[in-house]
């Protein structure tokens, strides 16, 4: 088996993603007023136009316009003012009206980009560009399109292996799903290694959960990715024959998928094969894609206008209306945090690329502008709360936090009042008590000894009785001082400041 | 008192229920009375909806006692195409398809005629999904021409022209894609109205080509058409494409056509194919305008031959987009093979006629990709062609007058290539692709066949109501329309 | 170019109706007319005109609030099912069957 890095010499893979996201934050379907729902009992919320009746007509949803003009706007597209519903017509069980509605040649967003910072690791994969001295490289990636388009329903299979649709007696139809707004967003064929393809993926869902226009949940597939594969060698500018990858529904799948399918192409061309232009669908437990369905012809949809739907031209006002809604985006959010926290720029991309951390990061400052606690806070954030996160399964939004106290934790870490050490164990009885740390800390007379008078005292104590250190320290052998400051800490009950006594002793011994 | 429910136009019976003189069940009963004595020969009903009529009659009844005011159409008989769901009855757009089929929602526009006080008699016999210009395309009955039963009523709203000819219903709907109102009102001698696109919604109205179909009203009277309009042309939510336009039908009604100007569409009257006495009938009319103060103008619509094509090219291809949701998977009817793919495919087969068929199959090839960019496309530019034909006519004068069908009605099997057929619908289809209103006003009978005969007034888009108060004035000028003579025999 | 039976079922194979064979030919001949009168728009030199694809134009941007209706029951989601089974409509199988 060949690594990505051995194939990379040789060829140069050219990766496309479709990622389809479901409004989910919304009240009703795309064209009807049926309640969104994940959850319900099959069927239960469906109507005449969404169970596609004789009769029935689409009425479009303003507020999901509303989000994917969001969506464009934070993905740098231009937003289209002209722009149609058209019918792409196919059957399918799961498409009640057999067409399904979704936009022409003009989307509501296009021509947009996200540019990816790849560092670290993340960058390896990469061997054709220049990196900085971190590892690290700047990519650009085109948006191709962003459209509006309905959801379709689900089957389920019944009498085959695994609920499998081949081999299976019968189908059964929930058209819950069926109409649910879906926003379709196509990349240019700009990525190169399967790393900015999960980066982008990333980011695009750290932007699109910002906007809280849905979700984003690859694992219910409320964001779903698809991905175009191709290689061609080294220097080669005509693509070569592409594949489509279906099922990566987390990020290492996406990954590892595009990874085994990068290998799988570079072991049939090498052999002298051919790739055929088909749809593969990756299989995580076996770690490798199987063929769906081999495209011989272009498929032809029947596409035409929705002479149900009207034209769109969206007025200035409605976009700049749309715009004013816009929250800060990810990349703004770093920024400023950098720019007023004085964080560095991996602590605060950390922060500002999961909404649901930097809402609690920003909550638990409160309105503390001081750069030292928000060190300590984003710290605290960064490492032991994700610790304990992780720990624990969840995320940050999910457990009922309290940020305030978090803040306080930090501020008394920054003034020193507690050692990090006792930082550690205050903030293990916050979270299991929830208490507040100051209430903790007094409770459990975790002061630590910040004054100069007292640690004199104790470091004078420690001295009286280690002469034979002392000799040693002033024979210039310095490293008896870390021998010394456990000696004082020991003193002090564990809660003297270890800053405080590591200048006091160097101090007093130069002096003795 | 007994009714002479024959010499009765809607409005008539509305003013006799608001005044106590006659209940709202009586008259359902003196509708229902003719249906049982006429229908068996006339064949106009597919459904007879009873309890719904009685429950409509009794909460009329009820509130006139109780001192309610009345609403617009109290106590109507009324009868809606079999391609408009009403919860209570089926809706089988006279298709093996949707034998058996019940509605679950009502469409808007049978609701606005029920919250009106229409008492609902049934549903109406059509071509299949509305496909045809004679009603013989029905899979499940032929509708007869009332006024000779060896003809046929036209189509595809047959059955609503042929119901209000027969004395049955007062005020029926249908829907007209390509002249489906208007044409069979002229067979029949009614009065049938397409009105502006988008002025009446089509949500519950199965369709056929979405941006070519308009739910219109066929009555007696230009009057009671008014005032079917007075509660159907409205702003539905549910509708995209429906607009309010002018909500006004009645207080210019009969204000007359002195001064207006009446533009002449003599190139389509003086056309191949429109027979002797439609012509005559034509310039009759045409003399009647000028006795009643119009100004008459000569007009020209140049791209008008280019209309049938157009709308062959977009007619079938919505309607192929359109049906596609007759699987055999939530509805319809369903032929077992063995698997989804041929289930559906021999459901379609079985549950689809010849003429339906033939549609979708043009419909589906016209979309293919290459033939949108050869015909589709353009064909949407000869549209914008067609419109701005009427765009200009209208810079010249109010209302347009031309032929509505080319001839009376043609008898059974007479027209039996589907290309011959489609001819019956030649000076309708335009209006349809360019969405004005049009209304079919019966002239009276040929001199030669002792038919019905028509002429169609055209108006710019929502100038309905004054295209009405035209019709209403050129009404004026010819013998009320009665219950067709044939019906009556025997009786 | 004129149609054959066979272009006539692969049209016949997307719409999905199972046309027999015997009506292919009938069927072709229909198309084939057809074609000469639609054919007919071409002679219009409609090279700088614009499309409408929707009548009455001026009608845009039509849309509803955000805001929850009436679903139906679950007995009117299935009263016209030809098959159902729980609260699920029934479908024979989709891949299966090609012998």
């Amino acid at each position: 088996m060949k690594t990505l890095q051995e194939v990379f010499k040789k060829y140069e893979a050219v990766i496309g993603l479709e990622i389809h996201t479901e409004l989910t934050t919304l009240n009703t379907k795309m064209f009807c007023s049926c309640k969104i729902s994940h959850e319900d009992l099959a069927n239960e919320n469906t109507c005449p136009v969404c169970l596609g009746l004789p009769g029935a007509l689409p009425v479009p949803n303003k507020q999901a316009i509303q989000s994917i003009v969001l969506a464009g706007l934070s993905t740098n597209c231009d937003i289209e003012k002209d722009s149609m519903f058209y019918r792409k017509n196919y059957f399918y069980p799961d498409m009640s009206k057999n067409y399904q509605i979704t936009q022409g040649p003009v989307a509501f967003a296009m021509r947009g980009y996200l540019d990816l910072e790849v560092s670290g690791k993340a960058a390896d994969e990469r061997v054709d560009v220049e990196k900085d001295e971190d590892n690290a490289y700047l990519a650009h990636v085109g948006i191709t399109r962003i459209h509006m388009e309905e959801d379709a329903g689900k089957l389920n299979h019944i009498g085959g292996v695994d609920g499998r649709i081949a081999g299976a007696e019968h189908s059964l139809v929930d058209y819950n799903r069926c109409g649910m707004p879906l926003i379709e967003l196509v990349t240019e064929p700009d990525l190169r290694t399967p790393e900015e393809a999960r980066l982008f993926m990333q980011k695009l869902r750290s932007i699109f959960l910002t906007l809280n226009i849905s979700d984003c949940s690859l694992e219910n597939g409320s964001m779903r990715c698809d991905g175009n594969v191709s290689l061609r060698k080294r220097g080669e500018t005509k693509f070569g024959v592409k594949t489509e990858l279906k099922n990566m529904n987390s990020f290492k799948n996406l990954h590892d998928g595009l990874e085994y399918e990068i290998i799988r192409q570079a072991n049939v061309l090498d052999e002298g094969g051919q790739i055929y232009q088909e749809t593969r669908h990756w299989e995580p437990s076996n770690k490798r894609t199987i063929v769906m369905r081999t495209k011989e012809t272009a498929d032809d949809y029947r596409l035409f206008p929705d002479p149900d739907l009207a034209p769109y031209n969206l007025s200035d006002e409605f976009i700049d209306e749309v715009r004013a809604m816009l929250p800060e985006l990810p990349d703004e959010k770093r920024e400023r945090f950098m720019a007023n926290f004085g964080l560095g720029k991996k602590d605060a991309s950390a922060l500002a690329e999961d909404a649901a951390t930097a809402k609690f990061f920003e909550d638990a400052l409160a309105d503390t502008k001081d750069e030292k606690i928000a060190k300590s806070l984003a710290n605290i954030i960064l490492n032991d709360l994700a610790a304990y996160l992780n720990a624990q399964g969840a995320t940050i939004d999910e457990l009922d936090l309290n940020s305030l106290y978090f803040g306080e934790l930090a501020a008394m870490l920054s003034s020193d009042e507690i050692s990090s050490k006792q930082a550690k164990e205050v903030l293990e009885l916050m979270m299991k008590d929830n208490v507040s740390p100051k209430q903790i800390v007094e409770e459990k007379g975790m002061k630590q000894i910040s004054d100069l008078g007292a640690i004199e005292a104790l470091v004078a104590g420690v001295l009286e009785n280690a002469s034979e250190q002392v000799e040693q320290y002033k024979s210039g052998n310095t490293k008896v001082i870390g021998f010394l400051v456990g000696q004082v800490m020991k003193a002090s009950g564990g809660q003297a400041n270890p800053k405080l006594i590591n200048q006091v002793l160097r101090s007093m011994l130069e002096k003795l | 008192m007994s009714i002479d429910f024959d010499a009765l136009s809607a409005m008539d019976a509305a003013h006799l229920v608001k005044a106590g003189e006659v209940s709202a069940r009586e008259m359902a009963d003196a509708a229902f009375s003719n249906i049982e004595k006429r229908d068996g020969k006339v064949k106009a009903f597919l459904e007879l909806s009873h309890d719904l009529a009685y429950e409509a009659a009794d909460k009329i009844d009820q509130a006139r006692s109780a001192g309610e005011e009345l609403p617009l159409l109290a106590g109507v008989p009324v009868a809606f195409k079999d391609n408009m769901n009403l919860v209570g009855t089926h809706t089988t757009c006279a298709s093996k398809m949707l034998e058996g089929y019940e509605s679950t929602y009502t469409a808007s526009c049978v609701e606005n005629i029920l919250n009106a006080g229409g008492l609902p008699l049934g549903k109406l016999n059509l071509d299949e999904f509305a496909f045809g210009s004679s009603t013989e395309t029905s899979a499940f009955q032929t509708t007869h021409n009332p006024h000779d039963l060896e003809r046929v009523p036209g189509g595809s709203s047959g059955g609503s022209a042929a119901s209000v000819a027969a004395g049955e219903a007062l005020l029926t709907l249908g829907s007209d894609t390509g002249g489906s109102i208007r044409q069979p009102a002229a067979f029949c001698g009614v009065v049938g109205f397409k009105p502006t696109y988008g002025m009446v919604s089509r949500y519950g109205v199965v369709a056929f080509a979405s941006s070519l179909d308009q739910v219109g009203p066929f009555a007696k009277t230009v009057d009671d058409v008014a005032h079917a309009m007075q509660v159907l042309a409205r702003k539905d939510p549910k509708d995209v494409t429906s607009q309010p336009g002018e909500n006004d039908f009645l207080s210019h009604l009969h204000d007359g056509i002195e001064g207006k100007t009446i533009g002449i569409v003599r190139s389509m009257i003086e056309a191949k194919g429109v027979t002797d006495e439609v012509r005559y009938a034509l310039n009759e009319a045409i003399q009647h305008l000028e006795d009643l103060g119009a100004n008459l103008v000569d007009v020209e619509l140049p791209h008008a031959e280019s209309a049938m094509s157009a709308y062959y090219i977009i007619g079938p291809s919505e309607a192929f987009s359109n049906l596609s949701r007759f699987d055999a998977v939530r509805y319809g009817k369903r032929v077992m093979a063995a698997n989804l793919n041929d289930t559906t495919a021999l459901s379609r087969y079985e549950g689809f006629g010849p003429e339906v068929r033939r549609r979708i199959l043009l419909g589906s090839y016209i979309l293919s990709s290459e033939k949108y960019q050869e015909l589709y496309y353009p064909a949407q530019k000869i549209r914008t062609l067609i419109t701005k034909d009427y765009t200009e006519a209208f810079k010249t004068c109010d209302t347009l007058f031309m032929p509505c069908a080319p001839r009376a009605a043609f008898k059974f099997g007479e027209i039996s290539d589907p290309t011959e057929m489609y001819l019956s619908d030649m000076f309708t289809v335009s209006i349809n692709i360019a969405g004005n209103g049009g209304i079919s006003v019966p002239l009276g009978m040929g001199k030669d066949t002792g038919l019905p005969l028509a002429g169609q007034l055209v108006c710019p888009a929502f100038k309905d109501a004054e295209l009405l108060r035209v019709a209403h004035a050129l009404e004026g000028c010819y013998e009320k329309v009665s219950v067709a003579q044939a019906v009556q025999e025997g009786e | 170019m004129a149609l054959s039976p066979q272009d006539v079922r692969a049209i016949a194979d997307y719409a999905r109706i199972a046309v027999k064979d015997e009506e292919l030919e009938e069927l072709a001949d229909y198309f084939n007319s057809m074609m000469d009168t639609l054919n007919l728009i071409k002679k219009y030199d409609i090279e700088d005109v614009e499309p409408t694809f929707h009548p009455i134009g001026g009608l845009v941007n039509v849309m509803r609030e955000d805001e929850q209706g009436d679903s139906f029951t679950i007995e009117q989601t299935l009263k016209n099912a030809p098959e159902f089974e729980d609260r699920l409509f029934k479908v024979p199988t989709i891949l299966g069957g090609d012998e």
